[in-house]
């Protein structure tokens, strides 16, 4: 039986669940500011461990790879139910929701791009990290215009492994610390947490939502609103405007008065 | 069936089993277990509610070819169900689900991004520390382009 063989990625995966719930979430805190590590960053850590104890097979990796997206569907639904009962709620933030769809696309070339010129000293690989948050629709954007094989898509491979790799747990670490703060509501963190790739996501809602249980349903219901908006108009914003912008921040930060137009045009072809 | 379909009808049973277990132990904690019978007619009515956004994603591919992601029927499905006064069983599936814990359904979601992280493993001990920074401003900028512009819209329309 063919559909029996994965059978260990399954007892891997469950034996990881035991004993990550039975861990709990663990709270940190350092004077004012703190975060909350949950069981869901500990799964991933397990992983991470057992892979370098060579416990898992690079077999049962790649086989466990669409396992993620079948299994967040059901994430994808509980999310939703939350949005019925608070439907007055959500639209009246539906403003919030539209101009932040933008808002946030564009924030990450205007800040990782400078980071990546001026900082680190990169090149074209800048622009293919810092355009966005190096997604699957990243990928093949970049493909498309540049080819993977370029500086672009060593940028943008780079972040894709680094997000699959550090994105989970920065973002649960980063939405946990933002909750310390007290500065902002946690509606307007719950639509923060629509940040595309559905791990990082599920990692950046569980701490808001652990940090404001009274508020859980109305965070999911913001989160899986923004989250909604953002994959219908997601694509179209990285591919016209964070795209654009990311170059026009590269030639900003290089100093270059015209266009670059032969590194992207030429690949192009 | 097709091999889709049955790779994720199994992935669907196991992870619904695995968090329910999961949501038992977290709920003990509490003081209010949830057994995984409790939570059962819940993850019943999620599992039909991803069965049948499959389906219509399946649909529109091949008849009107349009290409989605899944989650965006998952999703209408989900909320439509939800609506008290649209949907018949709206108060039924709120409160059946509510018995799983969120948290509880993504701990299976990241233990097989766990299982799978390692491949990339040595490709990242390769990457610059540009590329690493970089991205994880992405991640930071992404967030806070977001949450503070929420902050400010939710502010002037008086949503909070």
């Amino acid at each position: 039986m063919k559909y029996l063989k994965d059978w260990k990625v399954h007892a891997f995966c469950f034996g990881m669940v035991l004993v990550s719930e039975l861990i709990g979430s663990k709270p940190f805190k350092f004077g004012p500011v703190g975060f909350t590590l949950l069981p869901m960053l500990y799964a991933l850590i397990i992983g991470i461990i057992l892979a370098k104890m060579k416990l898992i097979t690079m077999e049962m990796m790649t086989t466990a790879v669409p396992y993620i997206t079948i299994s967040v569907m059901y994430l994808t639904a509980k999310m939703s139910s939350t949005v019925g009962p608070n439907l007055e709620t959500v639209f009246s933030a539906g403003p919030a929701l539209l101009v932040t769809a933008v808002t946030k696309k564009l924030a990450v070339p205007l800040l990782a791009v400078p980071v990546g010129v001026l900082i680190f000293k990169m090149g074209r690989q800048a622009v293919g990290c810092g355009f966005s948050t190096s997604r699957e629709d990243a990928i093949a954007i970049i493909g498309n215009m540049y080819g993977l094989d370029s500086p672009e898509g060593q940028g943008v491979m780079g972040g894709y492994i680094t997000g699959t790799l550090l994105g989970t747990i920065f973002n649960g670490l980063m939405a946990s610390l933002f909750c310390s703060l007290g500065f902002f509501h946690p509606y307007s963190l719950a639509i923060g947490a629509a940040v595309g790739s559905s791990s990082m996501m599920a990692a950046c809602m569980g701490a808001i939502v652990e940090a404001y249980p009274q508020y859980a349903d109305q965070i999911q219901a913001y989160t899986a609103g923004g989250q909604v908006i953002g994959s219908v108009t997601g694509m179209y914003v990285t591919l016209f405007l964070a795209l654009p912008l990311a170059n026009f921040m590269y030639r900003i930060c290089k100093r270059e008065p015209k266009p670059a137009k032969a590194s992207a045009n030429n690949k192009a072809e | 069936m097709s091999e889709t379909w049955i790779t994720r009808i199994k992935v669907l049973f196991l992870s619904a089993v695995f968090a329910s277990i999961g949501n038992y132990i977290s709920s003990s904690k509490t003081g209010r277990p949830i057994t995984p019978l409790e939570a059962a007619p819940g993850l019943i009515m999620m599992f039909l509610v991803v069965v049948a956004g499959c389906l219509v994603d399946d649909l529109a591919r091949k008849t009107i070819k349009v290409k989605l992601p899944t989650i965006i029927y998952i999703s209408l499905l989900s909320i439509l169900i939800s609506i008290p006064g649209f949907s018949p069983i709206a108060e039924y599936y709120v409160a059946e689900l509510n018995k799983m814990n969120l948290l509880s359904l993504c701990t299976p979601i990241l233990a097989y991004a766990g299982i799978s992280i390692g491949k990339d493993l040595d490709e990242f001990v390769k990457q610059g520390v540009g590329i690493v920074v970089t991205a994880c401003v992405s991640f930071f900028a992404i967030f806070f382009g977001s949450v503070i512009f929420a902050q400010v819209i939710l502010m002037t329309t008086g949503a909070i």
